[in-house]
C-alpha cells in the first residue's frame, strides 16, 4: 500500500543544492533569535564553568533583547518608519456582536484603517488550521464575525492601525475600560464551542508492580469518550455498536496527535470496550472496600483555580509584509518559532490578493512559562501586518490586554477516590475525574486534560486505576500549555489525599509514601515502565530525617505557646514531574575553522531558562572548547534536507515503515521550548554532535599528532585509546600525553581532511530513533540521531568537497534506521524527575494570613549542567508555587480578565516578602554516575509546594483544605466552622 | 469637523470600505456633533537630561507616559513596561536629585513632562561605554546581578538595578545596622515583581553589594 500523504504536506527546512525549494507552494519560512552572533566575551572562565549567562552582559545594560524591544528602524531592511496597532474587544460573550462605534475617538483619533472581520475574509487571512491539529486549535476566527455571539469573552472584534505612535496612545489610553463602543444586539446567552475531548486512562496491574498489566493504556488501548451535554459518554457495553468519540487526540504534548475518531472507534472498539470491563470491575472493588473495615475509601472534591501565567513580557508582535518581493517579515515572541513559521506558512498560502513567497521570522528572547508556547497572538501579528499601508504594524500588550487574551492555565475541578488497605498502607485503587475549563479557544486543552490526569497518581504505584479526564469548551479567556500542564493540579489534590490518608490510618506521611512509591521497573498508570531508576525513595528518606520534620511537633508546641494568635504548621510533600513532549526533538550544525574558530547553529530559543547558555557549556565540557559564534532559534537548516509529514503522533505503523523508507523522512521537524525539554532532549543532540567529532575528529587528529616522530611520537610507547581521551586544562589529553589546544588539533583536522563539521536531527517517542550513516573518512556509525550531515576539513579531496552541497554540508544518507514503534504513544510519559518540599509557616487565626517561615527542596537533577541556572529555576518556581497555593486566582467569566479590568493591582503576584527569600535551603541528589543524563525540571520546580503548604496549613490548624488557593478567607472560615 | 475626517481619510467611500460595516453611518453621524468632540493632541515641548545628555526640547503630547516617551522619542527600550499601574515596578529608572541623590522613579503611571527639568539615568546609562557604546565597566549592581545569575529572562531586570542603585546610594547615605540589612533591602524592593527568579539572587546580589560597599553597613552593635 503506498501512502497518500501528498506533497503538499511536507515542509522542508533548508534548501536542496542551494536552491529554493517551494514544497506545495508553501512559502519558505524560517526563523532566527534576534540575538545570534558572536558570543560573548568572558561569560566562561578558564575551566569551561558559566561565569555568567552568555547573554547576562545584554541583559543587564538593557540593550534590545526582546522581540517587544524591536521597532521596525532596529530592524535592518525594514522601513523607519512604522505603524502601530490595537483590539477592541467584546466584554460580553453571551449577545450577538452588531459592530463596533469608534465614535468616542473623535476625528483626530481615528484609525488610518478599522478593520473588521469581514475585511480579513474579504482578504482570505484567515486562523491558521494546520494539519494534525485539532480543529480549530488557534480559533476560528481573529476578529468576531459581525451577527454572531463571541465565543469567549475578550475576543477581539476589530483591529485600530495607526501610521504614527501618538494618535495611537491616545487613542488606546482613551478606549481602556470604555465597554461603550462595541456594539451588542440580541442576548443569545453563551454560544460555546464543542467540547474538547474527553479520555479515559484505565489500569488493571499484573501479579506484581513490574508484571504485565492485565489491561493498560499502553498495552491495550486508552478509552475515547464523547459528549452529552457538558458530561462524558463513555463506550457503552454493547458487542455490535460502534461508538465514536468526540474528539481522538494523544495526550502528547508539542502539537498535533489527532486522529480520525471513526478509524479509532473501528479499531479500538474491543480493547475500548475491555476497557470500559476494566473500568466496571474497579468501581465494583471501590463498592466492596466501602463494605470492607479493613480498608480505607477516601472520597474528595478538589479544585485548582484559573492563574495568569504573569510572564511580564507581554504578548507582542511587529511584521511587515513587502508587497514587492512578497515578503513576510515577522519578529515576534514565542517559544515554539518552528511552530509559528509553519503556520504562518499555512496562514498565508495561496494568498492572491497578499502573495506571500517568503516568511522571515525573527525572534527575541523571551519568557511564556509555556504560554508562549502554539499561542494565536503572533498571527494576529501576521494578519495585522496587511493593513499597515506599506509600513510594519506593531502590535503589543499591555497588561489589562495581556490578562485579557493570553493563555491562562487551567482551572480543574477533581473527584479523586483512593482506597488503601488499613493494615499494610498499601494503596490498591485510584479512581479520578478531571474537568478542565478549556475556555474559548481549543488550544493544547485536550492535551492538558490527558496529561494531568496521567499524572494524577503522582510519585505512587496504585494496583488499579481508572483516571478520567474531559475539556470543556466555554467563554472564558483560554486555558492552554501553562507551566505544569495539568499536572500540578492533579497532583496537587492527591498529595494533600494522601496525607488525609496518612492521619485516617494514624501512619507517618512520609512513611506511607514510601510504602506506596514508584520503584524502578514499576508500571505507571498508563502501563508504561519509566525510564531509570526513579529515585523517590531517596528523596523521601532525606525528608524523614530532616531537622524540620523531625521537630516539627516539638516546634509547634513551642511556637504556639510562644505566639498566641498563630498556629505553626511543617507540611511535606513530594510529586515526580514528567519531560519531554512524547516526540522531542532537537537540530544542530556543529563545526570549526582550521583557526580553530567554532560555529554553532541551533534550533534552541531562549526564553528566560538559560538553554542557549547550557548548549555551550556542553560542548565546552565536551570538546575543551565553546562555540565562538552561535545562532539560536534556527528553524532552517540547510545543511540538513529532511522532510515530514509533521504527524508523530498520528502516524500508524504502516504508515512509519512506509516513510522511513525515505532516507529524508523524519517523524517531526523541530520542538518547539516547551516541556522542560532542554537540558535533556534538546541538549541530547548537542550531545550527539560533540561526542562525534570528539571520537571522529579530535581523537584522529589528536593521534596524528602524538604520532608524528621518527620514531611513532610520544604515543608509540603506551597503549592509547579513544576511551582514554579526556577533555583536560588547555585542550585535549589523557593517558599521560601532551595536552594539544584545540586550535592545533582543527589545523590538523583540517590538514588531514578530516570531519570539521556535523550536523544533526534527533527524534525521541519516549525512545530514540537510531541509525546508521556510513560516512566517508569515518566507516559505518550508528548513532541516536536520524539524519545526518558532515562537512569536511580543508584537506579533503576535491571529490568529497563536492558532495556538500547542503549548506556546505555533505548530506549522509542512512542506510539503516530505527524509529520507536508508534505504540510508544500510548506510553504517555517515562521521562520523570523526583522533588520533594518541606514547608515551614504560621497561620494568623485572625487575619487568616499564611507567612512561610522556610522551605526545604530535594530534588533529583541528574547530572547538572549549569548549578546556577537550575537553582535558579528551582527558586522562580517555589515562588510560582506558593503564589498558585495561597494567592493567585482569576474568576472565570464576566468578572474575570476577559473584561479588560485585570490588572497586578488586584492580581496579587508573589513577594520577595511571600516566598521565604531569606530562608530557603535545597539538597541535590547526587547523580547515579557521571553518565547520568541532565533532567528536565523547570516546570516541577513549582509543584510539590502547592501540596506541602496545604499539608502544613492542615499541620497548623487541623483542617484539610480542597480548594486553591488557600486564602485567608477560607482559613478565616474554616478555623470559624 | 467634517473636513478634517476626509483629510484623514483617503475618500468617504474609501472609508466605507475600510471599515466595511453598517454602522460607519452612525459614527460618521457621532464625529458631526461637536459635544462629543475627542480632545486634539496637543502637544508642549520637553526637555531634561538623560543618561548625562540634554535631551530636547522636544513637541511631545501631553498625557503621554514616560515610558513611552523613552521607547518611542528617545529610542531607548531598556526599561520595560510591566503593568502601567506602578505596582510592579519594572519600569523603575534612576533619578538624580539636586544635591546629587539617587531614588528610584516609575515611568508607566508618570506623565513624561512630569520630568521636565529632571535628571535621569535609565538602564542604557548606567554602565560606562566606550566611544562605540561598547560596555567597557558594569556598576556593582550590574556586575554583582549577572554573577549571581540573579535574572533569567531580564524583563524585570532595569528595574531592579535602578531600584537597588538608589538603594546602595541611600545606605551611603544612611547606614544600617548589619542585623537590620536583609530587612532593609525587602523594604527597598519588596515592590519589584519578578515572576522567574522567586527574588534570592536579587536580593543576594545586593546584600553582596551593600556588604562591600564601604559605609553602608554598620556593626550589628553601632548605632548608625
Amino acid at each position: 500500500m503506498t501512502i497518500d500523504i501528498s506533497r503538499r504536506n511536507f515542509i522542508k527546512i533548508g534548501t536542496i543544492a542551494g536552491i529554493s525549494v517551494l514544497i506545495g507552494r508553501l512559502p519558505t519560512a524560517h526563523a532566527l533569535e534576534a540575538h545570534s552572533g558572536p558570543s560573548a566575551p568572558g561569560w566562561l572562565s578558564p575551566d569551561g564553568k558559566a561565569r555568567y549567562r552568555w547573554d547576562a552582559v545584554r541583559k543587564v545594560t538593557g540593550q534590545k533583547e526582546f522581540a517587544l524591544d524591536f521597532r521596525a528602524r532596529d530592524l535592518p531592511g525594514w522601513p523607519k518608519e512604522q505603524a502601530h496597532a490595537f483590539f477592541i474587544k467584546a466584554t460580553r460573550a453571551d449577545r450577538i456582536f452588531e459592530g463596533v462605534d469608534p465614535g468616542i475617538l473623535g476625528p483626530d483619533l481615528q484609525p488610518d484603517r478599522l478593520v473588521l472581520h469581514e475585511d480579513l475574509a474579504r482578504d482570505g487571512l484567515t486562523v491558521p488550521q494546520p494539519e494534525g491539529f485539532s480543529a480549530e486549535f488557534y480559533g476560528k476566527n481573529f476578529l468576531v464575525p459581525a451577527g454572531q455571539t463571541p465565543p469567549m469573552i475578550g475576543h477581539p472584534v476589530a483591529l485600530l492601525v495607526y501610521r504614527d505612535f501618538d494618535r495611537y496612545e491616545a487613542a488606546k489610553r482613551m478606549l481602556r475600560f470604555e465597554t461603550n463602543v462595541v456594539k451588542y444586539g440580541a442576548v443569545t446567552g453563551p454560544k460555546t464551542l464543542p467540547n474538547y475531548g474527553a479520555a479515559r486512562y484505565v489500569r488493571i496491574g499484573g501479579s506484581s508492580p513490574t508484571a504485565s498489566s492485565a489491561f493498560s493504556p499502553m498495552q491495550d488501548a486508552v478509552i475515547w469518550g464523547a459528549f452529552d451535554g457538558d458530561k462524558p459518554v463513555w463506550p457503552p457495553d454493547s458487542p455490535t455498536g460502534v461508538f465514536v468519540p468526540a474528539c481522538v487526540r494523544r495526550k502528547n504534548r508539542g502539537g498535533g496527535g489527532v486522529r480520525d475518531p471513526r478509524a479509532v472507534a473501528r479499531e479500538t472498539y474491543e480493547p475500548m470496550r475491555r476497557g470500559m470491563a476494566a473500568a466496571a470491575e474497579i468501581e465494583k472493588a471501590i463498592e466492596a472496600a466501602r463494605h470492607d473495615r479493613s480498608k480505607l475509601v477516601l472520597e474528595r472534591h478538589g479544585f485548582s483555580q484559573s492563574i495568569d501565567p504573569s510572564a511580564l513580557e507581554p504578548d507582542n508582535g511587529n511584521a511587515w509584509y513587502d508587497a514587492k518581493t512578497r515578503t513576510l517579515h515577522l519578529i515576534t515572541s514565542t517559544q515554539s518559532p518552528y511552530e509559528v513559521a509553519r503556520a504562518a506558512a499555512v496562514m498565508v498560502k495561496d494568498n492572491t490578493r497578499f502573495p506571500v513567497k517568503t516568511i522571515k521570522l525573527l525572534t527575541g528572547t523571551t519568557v511564556g512559562y509555556g504560554s508562549k508556547d502554539h499561542s494565536i497572538f503572533p498571527f494576529y501579528a501576521v494578519a495585522a501586518c496587511f493593513y499597515g499601508d506599506g509600513l510594519p504594524v506593531r502590535l503589543a500588550n499591555n497588561r489589562y490586554e495581556q490578562f485579557q487574551l493570553g493563555i491562562k492555565r487551567h482551572s480543574i475541578e477533581m473527584d479523586v477516590t483512593i482506597v488503601a488497605d488499613r493494615q499494610s498502607g498499601r494503596f490498591e485503587i485510584l479512581k479520578g475525574f478531571y474537568n478542565l475549563n478549556g475556555g474559548g479557544r481549543a488550544n493544547f486543552s485536550f492535551s492538558v486534560a490527558q496529561v494531568a490526569a496521567t499524572a494524577a497518581q503522582s510519585i505512587y504505584y496504585f494496583p488499579k486505576s481508572d483516571l478520567a479526564t474531559i475539556a470543556l469548551a466555554s467563554r472564558a479567556v483560554e486555558a492552554g500549555s501553562m507551566r505544569g500542564y495539568g499536572t500540578l493540579q492533579a497532583m496537587s489534590i492527591t498529595e494533600l489525599m494522601v496525607d488525609e490518608v496518612a492521619a485516617e490510618l494514624g501512619m507517618d506521611q512520609i512513611e506511607l509514601r514510601r510504602r506506596n512509591a514508584l520503584q524502578a521497573g514499576f508500571e505507571n498508570s498508563q502501563g508504561a515502565q519509566p525510564q531509570g531508576e526513579l529515585r523517590n525513595i531517596a528523596i523521601l528518606d532525606l525528608a524523614a530525617k530532616h531537622p524540620l520534620w523531625v521537630n516539627r511537633h516539638k516546634a509547634k508546641a513551642a511556637f504556639d505557646k510562644a505566639n498566641p494568635g498563630k498556629l505553626y504548621g511543617v507540611g511535606f510533600a513530594q510529586v515526580q514531574k514528567d519531560y519531554g513532549t512524547g516526540a522531542d526533538t532537537s537540530a544542530l550544525a556543529l563545526q570549526f575553522d582550521a583557526d580553530g574558530t567554532m560555529r554553532m547553529r541551533h534550533c534552541v530559543q531562549e526564553i528566560g531558562s538559560g538553554a542557549t547558555t547550557a548548549q555551550q557549556v556542553i560542548v565546552r565540557e565536551m570538546l575543551g572548547k565553546a562555540p565562538d559564534f552561535v545562532e539560536f532559534g534556527v528553524t532552517k537548516f540547510a545543511e540538513l534536507p529532511v522532510v515530514s509529514n509533521c504527524s508523530p503522533y498520528a502516524s500508524t505503523q504502516k504508515e512509519q515503515d512506509e516513510l522511513q523508507k525515505n532516507p529524508y523522512w523524519v517523524p517531526f521537524v523541530l520542538p518547539a521550548m516547551s516541556a522542560s525539554n532542554s537540558a535533556y532532549f534538546i541538549g541530547f543532540a548537542t550531545r550527539q554532535a560533540a561526542r562525534f567529532l570528539f571520537e571522529n575528529t579530535l581523537w584522529p587528529a589528536a593521534r596524528a599528532i602524538w604520532s608524528e616522530g621518527p620514531s611513532g611520537g610520544q604515543i608509540a610507547g603506551g597503549f592509547m585509546t579513544v576511551d582514554k581521551l579526556r577533555v583536560v586544562e588547555g585542550g585535549i589529553g589523557g593517558d599521560g600525553l601532551e595536552t594539544l589546544p584545540f586550535e592545533r588539533l582543527a589545523r590538523k583536522a583540517h590538514e588531514l581532511g578530516l570531519v570539521t563539521g556535523v550536523a544533526l536531527h534527533c527524534f525521541s517517542r519516549w525512545e530514540w530513533a537510531t541509525a546508521t550513516f556510513d560516512i566517508p573518512t569515518v566507516g559505518s556509525v550508528e548513532m541516536p540521531a536520524d539524519a545526518l550531515s558532515v562537512r569536511y576539513g580543508d584537506g579533503a579531496p576535491a571529490t568529497l568537497k563536492r558532495r556538500m552541497s547542503n549548506g556546505g554540508y555533505h548530506f549522509i544518507r542512512r542506510s539503516r534506521v530505527k524509529f520507536p514503534p508508534v505504540q510508544r504513544n500510548d506510553a504517555g510519559v517515562t521521562t520523570y524527575t523526583p522533588a520533594g518540599c518541606i514547608v515551614e509557616l504560621n497561620v494568623n487565626t485572625f487575619t487568616g494570613e499564611v507567612k512561610l517561615m522556610r522551605h526545604h527542596y530535594i530534588l533529583d537533577p541528574g547530572r547538572v549542567i549549569v548549578p546556577e541556572l537550575v537553582s535558579g529555576q528551582l527558586q522562580g518556581g517555589l515562588a510560582m508555587g506558593i503564589g498558585h497555593a495561597l494567592m493567585e486566582e482569576l474568576p472565570l467569566y464576566e468578572d474575570g480578565p476577559g473584561n479588560g479590568t485585570w490588572n497586578f493591582n488586584r492580581y496579587t503576584l508573589p513577594r520577595a516578602r511571600d516566598v521565604a527569600v531569606w530562608n530557603q535551603t535545597v539538597e541535590y541528589l547526587a547523580p547515579l554516575s557521571e553518565s547520568s543524563p541532565p533532567k528536565g525540571m523547570a516546570e516541577l520546580a513549582m509543584i510539590p509546594i502547592v501540596a506541602a503548604i496545604g499539608n502544613a496549613i492542615t499541620h497548623a490548624t487541623g483542617k484539610r483544605f480542597y480548594r486553591l488557593p488557600v486564602t485567608p478567607e477560607k482559613i478565616r472560615n474554616a478555623l470559624a466552622s | 469637523m467634517i473636513t478634517a475626517i476626509e483629510a484623514a481619510k483617503p475618500s468617504s467611500e474609501a472609508q466605507h470600505t475600510v471599515m466595511g460595516f453598517h454602522l460607519y453611518k452612525k459614527w460618521k453621524g457621532t464625529l458631526m456633533s461637536n459635544e462629543n468632540r475627542a480632545p486634539q493632541i496637543e502637544k508642549k515641548p520637553l526637555s531634561l537630561i538623560v543618561n548625562g545628555k540634554k535631551v530636547g526640547p522636544l513637541d511631545v503630547p501631553v498625557g503621554m507616559p514616560m515610558i513611552d516617551f523613552l521607547h518611542q522619542y528617545l529610542h531607548l527600550t531598556g526599561t520595560h513596561f510591566g503593568c502601567g499601574q506602578g505596582v510592579c515596578h519594572a519600569c523603575t529608572v534612576v533619578e538624580v536629585r539636586p544635591d546629587g541623590s539617587l531614588v528610584d522613579t516609575r515611568t508607566c503611571i508618570a506623565n513624561a513632562h512630569s520630568f521636565a527639568g529632571k535628571t535621569i539615568i535609565t538602564i542604557e546609562g548606567q554602565a560606562k561605554t566606550d566611544a562605540a557604546g561598547k560596555v567597557t565597566e558594569l556598576t556593582p549592581i550590574q556586575q554583582a546581578f549577572i554573577e549571581k545569575f540573579s535574572f533569567q529572562c531580564g524583563y524585570c531586570t532595569s528595574g531592579f538595578v535602578a531600584g537597588a542603585t538608589a538603594f546602595i546610594d541611600r545606605l551611603k547615605r544612611e547606614p544600617v545596622r548589619r542585623d537590620e540589612l536583609e530587612s532593609a533591602i525587602e523594604e527597598a524592593l519588596n515592590d519589584h515583581i519578578c515572576r522567574c527568579t522567586g527574588y534570592v539572587r536579587y536580593y543576594e546580589a545586593v546584600r553582596d553589594v551593600a556588604l562591600a560597599t564601604p559605609g553602608c553597613v554598620l556593626d550589628s552593635k553601632e548605632r548608625p
